[in-house]
């Protein structure tokens, strides 16, 4: 029995995972899910991906509409930063020579969490905005950088707080915070494939998120998983098979197909091992981009979340 | 140029490429390639995922050699990159005097720059890179590149790194008003200090003390330390050092590995070949779908034909995911490797795969195969 995604009245869902392994598709995924549902999503990119081909829309700044419910918008790490210190040092000239010197990039790298921060504060304010006494989005789905960098992301109250601990980003750094680590208020998905270096990933990132910063992660969920296409009594067959026809290009097929089904499942079991059972999404032969394929992903996900339409 | 003249000539080949795209494996079936041919070759690895580390017989993780159980062939060593070691061990390498690496050592901006500071980790493995070529152990030295967020930070390390101490920089930080038009006057100065001041008192972080500090500690490094990123540099852009990029034929990697492939142009280095990793052997799904093999049970032959189907799809989607890429890189395709599940997990399968990569000349006449 496959896991289900615990999402219930969370309204900040972030989406991470080793890089490669379809973490854009399945938050564009979710974030269709949810807006067929009948939520009013916002689905966040950060940094420069392919969320917006997904969604089939190009990404700014400022949330756009895509369809019914649904809204996309992207966050440039480095853009944040410059709008903050241009907030900060209100001389736009000043702030430009700043931020292209050299010696920036030190302060910027001095202080960990700065650039992270402003992302974070930027989800915040979405998630803040009402309009006519309710809010905007009922939900904001972030497609988060890769792991290596989604870390430093979420770390980012703990780290930057260790050094800013009275002002205004003092105030704000605790309430996101509080945000993020509020089981009521945020979820994490962790994205993986199939494959021994990002399950092993997938666990590390699970231990660091859930124990040490002590964030709501749900089980894994396990994408590109290659159906299991033959039964025990195909596989007696193809055995014989091979012995009369080895080179037949359906069975040379049919062999990578069975090696990679078999590669799948234990990695399947590593995972389950350590994390519990997966959320399980197929692996799609023309890619999300083709036509119904992120179309299947999102009905998958909306079963596996509980999203009625 | 070809894979088999590289691992024939080069002194260093780099692997380059986003994270995922299967780099270290590659560079591990490089060096067994190479060793093959008879050069004398290290291969230095990142993040070796476990099958390869056994593979490799590479169970410590503590940055030394460990030579290959290759069968035939010239001595093969494999080690890991150790960041931290190799930043201990240049910091005290190019310090006058111990209390002086000392003190940089533990100035905790400086801590935070070593793994915060884009470029440093890479910085490192360049650094390694440099003191295997300078030993002269070794004929060729394959590296698998750290995967980075820009992927261009490993090759462009120590320019940036240069950048970073060049004297005017840390000037600006010994004396901020030197961005301004009107440096060094006193309405200059007071105008910055009155900002840096109110940037300090925003965010409550103690920026400007600290880094004061760690300019002084780092000051007394500077001038060997330019040195020596100088001399890395050189070494990177040197006619002995190849770089090959490895991708995937996957969307999201594949533009990735475009952009790379640009950003190194534009830094001045130069691609010499491409390799594609989890290739579907394109020449299997060429014809038209052929009826099922003579005596397939009745039941079977749907199955077949739908998975024989649907893989067709994924080598079109490939080869259409893979063209852009190929047409921007301006190298020559090297290798394809197919999609192989699971990766190799003992050196046999990476012999295997080092001979697909570089095929034999001679292939009858060695016994290659079997660890000793």
């Amino acid at each position: 029995m496959p896991a289900r995604l615990p999402l219930a009245a969370q309204r900040l869902v972030v989406v991470t995972g080793k890089g490669g392994v379809g973490k854009s598709a399945v938050a564009a995924a979710l974030a269709r899910a949810a807006a067929k549902a009948g939520r009013r999503v916002l689905a966040v990119e950060v940094g420069a991906g392919r969320l917006g081909a997904l969604l089939g829309g190009t990404l700014g700044p400022e949330p756009r509409p895509l369809g019914p419910h649904l809204a996309a918008a992207t966050i440039e790490p480095e853009a944040a930063l410059a709008d903050f210190v241009l907030s900060v040092l209100k001389l736009r000239v000043l702030a430009r020579r700043l931020l292209e010197s050299t010696s920036f990039q030190v302060l910027a790298a001095a202080a960990p969490g700065l650039p992270e921060f402003l992302v974070l504060h930027r989800l915040s304010s979405w998630l803040d905005a009402r309009r006519l006494g309710r809010f905007v989005y009922d939900l904001v789905v972030v497609d988060a950088p890769a792991t290596g960098h989604s870390l430093p992301l979420l770390a980012a109250p703990q780290a930057l707080g260790a050094l800013a601990r009275v002002g205004p980003v003092a105030e704000r750094l605790s309430s996101i915070g509080r945000r993020l680590t509020d089981p009521t208020a945020t979820l994490v998905c962790l994205v993986t494939t199939p494959e021994e270096l990002a399950v092993r990933e997938t666990v590390d990132l699970h231990r660091e998120l859930a124990g040490r910063l002590g964030l709501p992660v749900a089980p894994p969920i396990v994408n590109a998983l290659p159906p299991r296409r033959f039964t025990a009594g195909d596989v007696a067959a193809l055995a014989r098979l091979e012995t009369s026809a080895p080179a037949h290009p359906y069975l040379a097929a049919a062999r990578l197909e069975l090696a990679r089904r078999r590669e799948a499942a234990a990695q399947v079991a590593v995972l389950r091992r350590s994390l519990g059972p997966p959320v399980r999404l197929p692996f799609l032969y023309g890619g999300p981009e083709s036509d119904g394929g992120l179309a299947r992903l999102s009905a998958e996900l909306a079963l596996a979340a509980g999203l009625a339409a | 140029m070809t894979l088999e003249r590289a691992l024939g000539e080069a002194r260093i080949l780099l692997c380059v490429g986003s994270g995922g795209v299967g780099k270290t494996t590659t560079a591990a079936a490089l060096g067994v390639a190479a060793a093959r041919r008879g050069r004398t070759t290290a291969v230095l690895t990142v993040d070796p995922a476990q099958r390869l580390k056994d593979a490799l017989g590479l169970d410590a993780l503590d940055g030394a050699p460990r030579r290959v159980a290759l069968a035939a062939g010239a001595p093969l060593d494999a080690m890991l990159l150790d960041v931290k070691r190799t930043f201990d061990v240049l910091v005290a390498g190019l310090a006058a005097t111990p209390e002086q690496a000392r003190r940089v050592l533990e100035n905790r901006l400086y801590q935070n720059l070593s793994s915060t500071l884009a470029g440093t980790a890479e910085y490192m493995a360049v650094e390694t890179v440099y003191r295997l070529a300078e030993e002269e152990r070794y004929e060729l030295v394959v590296v698998d590149t750290p995967p980075s967020r820009h992927a261009v930070d490993f090759l462009d390390a120590p320019r940036r790194l240069l950048a970073l101490l060049d004297s005017r920089a840390f000037a600006i930080l010994k004396d901020p008003t030197s961005i301004l038009p009107a440096a060094g006057s006193r309405l200059a100065h007071l105008l910055l200090l009155g900002v840096l001041r109110g940037l300090e008192r925003f965010t409550g972080l103690g920026l400007v003390r600290e880094i004061g500090e760690f300019v002084q500690a780092i000051d007394a490094l500077t001038e060997a330390f330019r040195a020596r990123v100088a001399a890395v540099a050189a070494l990177l852009r040197g006619r002995g050092t190849q770089i090959v990029l490895v991708t995937t034929p996957e969307p999201g990697l594949a533009a990735e590995t475009e952009a790379l492939a640009r950003a190194l142009r534009a830094i001045g280095l130069s691609i010499g070949g491409v390799i594609v990793n989890r290739a579907l052997p394109r020449a299997l799904f060429a014809d038209p779908p052929p009826g099922p093999p003579p005596g397939t049970p009745p039941p079977l032959a749907p199955r077949l034909a739908r998975s024989f189907a649907d893989l067709k799809m994924l080598a079109d989607r490939q080869a259409r995911v893979i063209a852009p890429l190929l047409a921007g890189a301006d190298a020559p395709v090297l290798a394809e490797v197919p999609l192989l599940a699971p990766p190799p997990a003992s050196l046999e399968e990476l012999v295997d795969l080092a001979r697909h990569l570089v095929p034999d000349a001679d292939p009858p006449a060695q016994a290659t195969r079997g660890r000793a």
